[in-house]
């Protein structure tokens, strides 16, 4: 199978404060692959290097095949890379329509076009709503995005790190302080978004994760502890030891 | 058919009204609107920086004065320039001065944008101040001709020595500016726009440049401050640092935004008829004008940060609350 994303060597430090020590991450095409590690770890940071928030200090990183090290989330949302936040990262003073249009603006490059309303512009306005159908939002879709429930802001969040079309996703724990409904609507919401995408996660709630994934990494202390589908890694001993073991999952899942 | 007639209505009326001006109102009340309008683009043109794009600017009379200087340059040195090139050089002035600092400015923002501009407009004032020879230091540059508008061989009109003429110019050349900036922030670009002082990190993220984005809308912005600067000095034939590069100058808009609010593209509008209307009313009163406005600014600040734009949408929200209320209790 093709890699999609590679990272070979990566390491990051903030001011000697290393966070990344040799990160060797290999995500291939098609599979939902979470990263997975205790607080602290660099899940956060290793997306940020990956998705161009800060240059690695050493290493590189390659996207179909092709080296992306340092570039502008700008360049590589244009590649084909989208992002979701672990904070939430919308405008908050745009409407729900309004959010998701800059996506669909952005998937069909319309960029610096200053000749046309962007309110006649049809095709865009039709696929905004075909989206905000598909994602259940249709109902909130001219509230603007401060008064949406807790839930639904964060499956707007999700929701715009899919509105360009990426071929892969990034998702930094999409379903952080979500109730079990909620948490649950997002994992369907991903599942149905994501079709023939490339998905990487960082999620802590293990029920979601044994749920999507298709491969697991454990990052502890910047390293990568471990690597292999859901089965291996719940036996791995120490996986176990470093991390699982705290978490109590029990031996059931 | 209807539907588009209502809608049609009151720009109708508007055109009419402001066609009549020189007739009902006369000279006085005609130079009021024009000043009133050129300092309402001054204002838009800032807010699209402010309100649109997040970034405080305070030293924007450097484009009101690049596009005053350079018209008035242009008009005193350059034998039987036509108008509509003499209104060009000035804005062309402002944009090759935005283009020039742009790069800098682009990659910063909050406090270090604001100072910046502070920084680059005072020193624009001090060349000013001290090239005697070319802009005529403090005294600044007067009595340079103001040319007819002609199309050779169609129509002429003479600008000096009738107003009522000089009065349409500057009308449609400012009506057609707000127009512009008005579109320019219902386009595709004018939504990123709007996106970028939302969340600047969401747009990189979404596959737009930012500071790309910001280049062009502080050009737009700078363009047509140079648009009101020209006007401005064609219409007060006389250009000085005080009036063009003051820090006054470069305040004037800020005040005038905040009182009509941020939020909304016509606040700024608003806010200077409000701010020439206080001034007008004051001087009758007191000639501390300063004093009185500043007081009306502070506590527009504190009670009413959006301005009257602000209000108003806050009050139409309380009378639909309050419609809603009794139809309710009618049934
Ligand atoms: N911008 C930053 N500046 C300095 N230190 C940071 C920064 N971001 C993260 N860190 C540190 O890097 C480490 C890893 O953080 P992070 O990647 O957010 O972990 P995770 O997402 O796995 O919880 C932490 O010790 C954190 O304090
Ligand atoms: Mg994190």
């Amino acid at each position: 199978m093709n890699n999609i994303l590679e990272t070979k060597g990566l390491y990051h430090d903030f001011d000697g404060l290393q966070v990344l020590f040799d990160v060797n991450l290999q995500i291939r095409e098609g599979e939902c692959h979470a990263v997975i590690g205790p607080n602290g770890a660099g899940k956060t940071t290793l997306f940020n290097v990956i998705t161009g928030t800060y240059k690695p200090s050493k290493g590189q990183v390659f996207f179909k095949g092709r080296e992306i090290t340092g570039m502008q989330p700008c360049d590589l949302c244009r590649l084909g890379i989208g992002r979701s936040f672990q904070i939430t990262t919308t405008f908050s003073r745009l409407t729900t329509f309004q959010n998701l249009r800059m996506g669909i603006l952005s998937k069909k490059g319309v960029r610096f076009n200053f000749f046309k309303r962007v309110d006649k512009m049809e095709e865009i306005t039709r696929e905004t709503d075909d989206l905000l159908r598909r994602i259940n939002l249709m109902g909130e879709r001219n509230f603007p995005v401060s008064a949406l429930s807790y839930g639904k802001h964060r499956a707007l969040e999700i929701s715009l790190a899919m509105s360009t079309d990426p071929d892969l996703v990034l998702l930094d724990e999409f379903a952080a302080g979500m109730s079990r409904d909620e948490t649950h609507n997002a994992v369907e919401l991903i599942k149905k978004m994501t079709e023939g995408k490339t998905v990487v996660l960082i999620e802590h709630d293990m029920d979601v994760v044994f749920s999507l994934a298709d491969r697991i990494t454990v990052l502890h202390r910047g390293q990568i502890l471990a690597v292999g589908t859901p089965q291996e890694i719940r036996q791995n001993q120490e996986v176990k030891d470093a991390y699982l073991g705290d978490l109590e999952v029990n031996a059931a899942c | 058919m209807i539907n588009k007639i209502k809608r049609w209505l009151p720009w109708a009326a508007l055109i009419i009204a402001l066609a009549a001006v020189p007739k009902v109102f006369g000279i006085y009340y005609m130079n009021f609107f024009i000043t009133f309008a050129v300092f309402a683009v001054f204002s838009v043109s800032l807010n699209l920086l402010l309100g649109y794009t997040g970034l405080l600017s305070f030293g924007h009379a450097m484009y009101f004065g690049a596009g005053g200087y350079g018209t008035a340059l242009a008009l005193k040195y350059i034998w039987h320039l036509p108008l509509l090139p003499a209104l060009s050089i000035g804005v062309l002035s402002a944009i090759l001065l935005a283009m020039i600092v742009c790069p800098l400015v682009v990659r910063v923002g909050g406090t270090a944008f604001a100072m910046m501009h502070m920084a680059f407009a005072q020193l624009l004032y001090v060349i000013a101040l001290k090239s005697r020879f070319i802009t005529g230091g403090e005294d600044g540059l007067a009595n340079f001709p103001i040319p007819p508008f002609s199309i050779p061989g169609v129509v002429s009109f003479t600008m000096e020595g009738a107003p009522s003429n000089f009065y349409f110019f500057a009308i449609i050349v400012l009506g057609a500016s707000l127009w512009l900036m008005w579109f320019l922030t219902k386009t595709p670009f004018g939504q990123i726009q709007v996106g970028i002082r939302d969340n600047a990190k969401r747009i990189d993220y979404m596959g737009f440049k930012v500071t790309h984005a910001k280049a062009v809308v502080y050009i737009v912005s700078a363009a047509f401050a140079g648009v009101a600067g020209s006007v401005y000095a064609m219409f007060q034939n006389v250009v000085s640092p005080d009036g063009y590069l003051g820090l006054l100058v470069s305040f004037t808009p800020i005040i005038n935004t905040m009182l009509g609010g941020i939020a909304s593209f016509f606040g700024p509008v608003w806010g200077t008829a409000i701010y020439a209307l206080i001034e007008e009313v004051i001087f009758r009163f007191t000639d501390r004008v300063e004093l009185v406005v500043g007081i009306i600014f502070v506590l527009v600040i504190m009670y009413a940060p959006l301005g009257f734009s602000g209000l108003m949408l806050k009050l139409k929200f309380k009378w639909l609350m309050f419609k809603n209320k009794k139809m309710r209790q009618a049934v």
